[in-house]
């Protein structure tokens, strides 16, 4: 099973990605520290320590994802999928309620998430269902039983309710199909189909709360005090940055709470506070240097598992960053996702970290046997 | 699987994550061109929105500047009050908050939601006063309570205080919050007032707004997103306004208020040096506690002043208007005498009464006077005289000498809201009523009856144009300001005299003979007499803006019609001091101005000699002046007051 860790294998890991990887995290790390600093005691705030002690399990969990061959993982990855089922099924019976969902498993003084990891393993799945045989997304009938398989994590963290996690599963479903041959005239279909539903999804398919999110965000200056707020304070939390930004620890936004949840959604805004523009080009860069070194990945994976395993994960992981980066900047509906890497969430860091194992996994065994 | 099928697949699979790459590129590219636009091109905009997120200024209210009289006793001053004020930003629920605040502090309720719902609008980090002037168990309740209700907080603000009894209420005004529409309006537009400042809204108050308001200071913090203060960053100190110096004598100016309350009446009195036009003394009856104002009157109190038929609010000094009645012969006088119309030796006989253009005037005396001349005429106020110089005289010619003796239009004094004083002419009539004058309507206005009103301010420049033989001064009360920076009292310009009429002496002899023999012969001012101070005067009786026919109605709905008695007056005869004009409301028979008028007189000459003051007749000794605040009170005085405060009594290079 787990071969004692060959040199090969070591000279054939990605240290540039990892490099990269780790000094994003880092960056969180320190835009945390600035962000929830305790001006009562003058020190840094619990957020900072919790995200801190979780450093090392997920580098942990890295190392664990790393180690195991990934091929050993897709051949399993059903036995993954089952346990996947479980954990959810027991946060039904057994998960604490924050926030009004039931997302959390209490384990000892720590609390997990399973949903988090519901990408890595719908993209395992996903990986071993398309890269064995002569399967491909070119055919309805395979797309429909790809689609089932991951209909049922989907509705179960979806009435956690956790719309927002379960929509990040899309991205990796689209990825791994997209690259499975899915054909490009289905997916214009699906987009002019949606186009043209929007209406009646708009007046059947949407709670209030979700269209008044929306509005806000079309015209956030008519609720500036509530839904339109954080839209408001985020642009203001970039703008005020400027080219240099305030230096670190320097900013007022979201130290001073005009921001909410500065440490988690919005960090990307904070760190654009604190290190201006410049900030954001080397914070963007390295963003687009992970995704780069990840998609050299898939396209030098041994075979077409890794390469689909390698596709699902990058896709989850670059919808959330585009996503949120674009949020943080006050360009897109406000929607609790975080940033990878950077954002505070011990269960988040980990699954995140895991996937890139996983990556690592791929690339770094393209040519053992 | 065939090779063929493989190698196609992989080709299919590198062109699609070439696409993705290209799709990312782009991406990345679009959001750093985002972040340029807020970051570099807007970046001006949002950096002032932060800053206005978390610094804050909290407005510090200076004192306004001490009021002292001409002798350096302190008339308006301030103390430190306190203030109970709720913190919007860090109220869960309002409604809650000031009940229990009602409950803990015993005021109403109601009350209390008013004061909030006033300032609604205002920024909610800015402290909302609810309790204004809080006692000090008040203040004790609140503070007890700090940790339960840290969004109620109490301030120390200085606050206005003013002699007791309004005291020259009118003269002072008041101070009040500034309003919306004074923001906007040029009086105050160009002074760098907030909402909420403290300004003056009537009387020296007002005109002198800008010298007394100082300057309010600042306190700028940086406040977190509940608006808790985390740090002081800079405070700039309120500037206490200048001091000020009035020309009012706090003694004479009690004593014409304790006059008019001996004798139980409305009115307006005001005291001048006829020879610069200071203004010692000034009242108007019945008057206003400006604490009250100081304090933040509520709505029904400040219903209950304007609505008040006796019009408390209404400066009648300046404000009201009166037919003169018999002291307006004196202006007759001069200006027959000018005109050379007659000598001060013409003599008219007087039967009691006289026909003029068809129709008869009565004298005041039935019998007549007989033969008299002018100094007789002005002393026996003998109608058929001054009716006959009235025919004699046009009414342009009156108008002509009524304006020389400041009996036309504004006196130009240095309060707000003056109202006109007004002698009819050709001119006007046309111009108003489109018809011509009738000579028949100068016999009225010969003994200021008919088309003449004027303020009781108007008629004391009169009397002290004739004291002082011509010089129509421009009378005022601001003296001295200190503005501290350290030169000390600054003397103000004395306002330039508006005219100057020559008149002969021995015309002016004349006229001022006749008045004297009003007070010191057989006259109707005798009671003004003071043995060794020549006193001159002139009596004079205005109706009641009532006519004949609807007395009787009038008298049965409760209004007042007695008719208002005058008296204007100077004194010594020849080297006149002082000057001025008592108007007693609805004196009717009895009620006569002049024993007022012999107060303040008796009192200023005691003053002037050195006597004892003066004690009216039938009230308990009167008890030593006070000082002026109505409570114990902290008084903001600067430490080097006491030396100023010495040289106040003859202020150096102060133009005499």
């Amino acid at each position: 099973m787990i071969n004692v860790v060959d040199r090969r294998l070591v000279s054939h890991v990605d240290w540039p990605l990892v490099a990269a990887i780790c000094s994003l995290t880092l960056i969180g790390l320190s835009t945390i520290y600035s962000v929830t600093w305790d001006f009562r005691n003058d020190q840094p705030g619990s957020a900072f320590w919790s995200q801190l002690y979780a450093l090392p399990v997920a580098l942990t969990a890295m190392l664990v994802c790393m180690m195991v061959d990934y091929r050993t993982l897709a051949q399993r990855s059903l036995f993954l999928y089952g346990g996947l089922i479980l954990l959810l099924v027991a946060v039904m019976f057994f998960g604490v309620v924050r926030g009004g969902s039931r997302r959390w498993i209490p384990i000892g003084g720590f609390s997990l998430q399973p949903s988090e990891f519901g990408r890595i393993v719908i993209a395992l799945v996903l990986a071993a269902y398309f890269g064995g045989g002569r399967r491909s997304a070119r055919s309805l009938s395979e797309l429909a039983g790809a689609g089932l398989l991951v209909a049922v994590p989907f509705l179960l963290i979806a009435r956690q309710p956790d719309l927002g996690t379960a929509a990040t599963m899309l991205p990796v479903v689209l990825g791994v199909t997209y690259l499975a041959g899915l054909r490009l005239k289905w997916i214009g279909i699906a987009a002019v189909v949606f186009v043209l539903a929007s209406p009646l999804i708009w007046t059947y398919g949407l709670q209030d709360y979700q269209k008044t999110r929306i509005s806000t965000f079309v015209n956030p200056e008519a609720d500036p005090r509530g839904d339109g707020y954080q839209q408001i304070q985020a642009k203001i939390t970039v703008g005020s940055g400027g080219f240099y930004g305030k230096g670190f620890r320097q900013g007022t936004q979201g130290a001073y709470q005009f921001l909410p949840v500065a440490h988690n959604d919005f960090v990307f805004s904070v760190f654009a506070e604190e290190h201006g523009f410049l900030g954001v080009l080397a914070a963007l860069g390295l963003y687009l240097f992970v995704i780069v070194r990840c998609l050299d990945a898939a396209r030098l994976a041994r075979d077409r598992a890794g390469s689909l395993l390698v596709a699902g994960i990058l896709s989850g992981f670059g919808f959330q960053v585009l996503y949120n980066i674009t949020m943080s900047a006050g360009l897109a509906p406000v929607k609790g996702l975080t940033l990878p890497l950077m954002s505070y969430g011990g269960s988040s860091l980990v699954s995140t970290l895991a996937g890139f194992g996983l990556i690592l996994n791929v690339r770094m065994r393209r040519f053992t046997n | 699987m065939e090779i063929v099928e493989i190698h196609e697949r992989r080709r299919a699979e590198e062109t699609r994550l070439t696409g993705l790459r290209i799709g990312f590129a782009v991406a990345f590219v679009l959001m750093a061109v985002f972040f340029w636009r807020l970051q570099v091109l807007q970046h001006a905009r949002y950096e002032e929105m932060a800053a206005n997120n978390h610094l804050k200024t909290v407005p510090l209210r200076a004192p306004r500047g001490v009021v002292f009289d001409r002798n350096g006793q302190v008339l308006v001053e301030n103390r430190d009050s306190f203030t109970i004020a709720i913190v919007r930003e860090q109220v869960k629920d309002l409604d809650d908050t000031v009940r229990r605040l009602a409950e803990i502090t015993g005021a109403d309720e109601e009350h209390l939601h008013e004061a909030v719902k006033r300032r609604l609008r205002e920024p909610a980090f800015r402290p909302l006063p609810v309790i204004e002037h809080a006692t000090f168990a008040q203040v004790a309740a609140v503070t007890a309570r700090r940790h339960e209700m840290p969004e109620v907080l109490v301030q120390q603000v200085p606050t206005r205080a003013y002699p007791a009894e309004g005291m020259a209420a009118h003269a002072f005004g008041y101070v009040g919050e500034i309003q919306e529409a004074q923001l906007t309006s040029t009086e105050f537009s160009q002074l760098p007032l907030q909402p909420g400042a403290i300004i003056g809204q009537t009387g020296l108050e007002r005109f002198y707004n800008e010298h007394l308001m100082g300057t309010d200071g600042n306190r700028f913090v940086v406040v977190n997103s509940r608006g808790r203060e985390l740090e002081e960053m800079r405070v700039e100190a309120p500037v206490e306004g200048a001091r000020m110096q009035v020309t009012i004598d706090y003694d004479l100016q009690k004593a014409l208020e304790d006059a008019f309350g001996h004798a139980g009446l409305n009115g307006a009195g005001i005291i001048l040096d006829p020879n610069n036009g200071e203004v010692l003394a000034a009242t108007s009856l019945p008057a206003f506690d400006p604490n009250a104002f100081a304090v933040g009157i509520d709505g029904p109190q400040w219903q209950k002043l304007i609505t008040d038929p006796l019009r408390p609010m209404t400066n009648r000094v300046l404000q009201g208007t009166y037919p003169p009645g018999s002291t307006f012969k004196i202006v007759m006088a001069v200006a027959a005498l000018e005109e050379g119309v007659i000598t001060p030796e013409t003599t008219f006989y007087c039967p009691g009464h006289a026909t003029f253009y068809g129709r008869t005037f009565h004298c005041l005396r039935r019998q007549g006077h007989g033969t008299v001349d002018l100094r007789t005429a002005i002393e026996q106020s003998c109608n058929v005289y001054f009716y006959n110089l009235g025919q004699r005289l046009s009414i342009d010619t009156i108008h002509k000498y009524a304006a020389a003796l400041g009996l036309v239009g504004k006196t130009g004094i240095d309060l707000p809201g003056e109202g006109d004083s007004f002698v009819a002419s050709t001119e006007w009539k046309r111009r108003t009523l489109n018809q011509p004058w009738y000579p028949g309507e100068t016999i009225s206005v010969a003994i200021g009856q008919g088309a003449v009103a004027v303020t009781p301010i108007g008629l004391a420049t009169m009397i002290a144009t004739v004291a002082n033989g011509g010089t129509l001064v421009t009378p005022h009360l601001a003296r001295a300001f200190d503005n501290g920076d350290g030169r000390g009292w600054q003397p103000i310009a004395q306002p330039a005299p508006r005219s100057r009429l020559d008149i002969s002496p021995e015309n002016l002899q004349a006229v001022r003979d006749g008045l004297w023999r009003v007070v010191n012969g057989a006259g109707t001012g005798r009671v003004a007499q003071i043995a060794g101070h020549d006193v001159v005067g002139k009596t004079g009786t205005a109706q009641a803006n009532v006519s004949l026919q609807n007395r009787a109605l009038a008298a049965s709905r409760g209004v007042d019609v007695r008719d208002h008695r005058w008296f204007v007056f100077f004194a010594p005869r020849d080297h006149p001091q002082i000057a001025g004009a008592i108007f007693a409301e609805h004196g009717g028979t009895t009620g006569s101005a002049t024993p007022i008028a012999r107060h303040v007189l008796e009192t200023f000459f005691a003053k002037l000699d050195g006597q004892p003051m003066p004690v009216l007749p039938g009230t308990r000794t009167m008890p030593a002046p006070q000082p002026a605040a109505p409570a114990p009170a902290v008084v903001s005085v600067r430490p080097a007051s006491a030396p100023r405060m010495a040289a106040v009594s003859t202020p150096a290079g102060t133009p005499q």
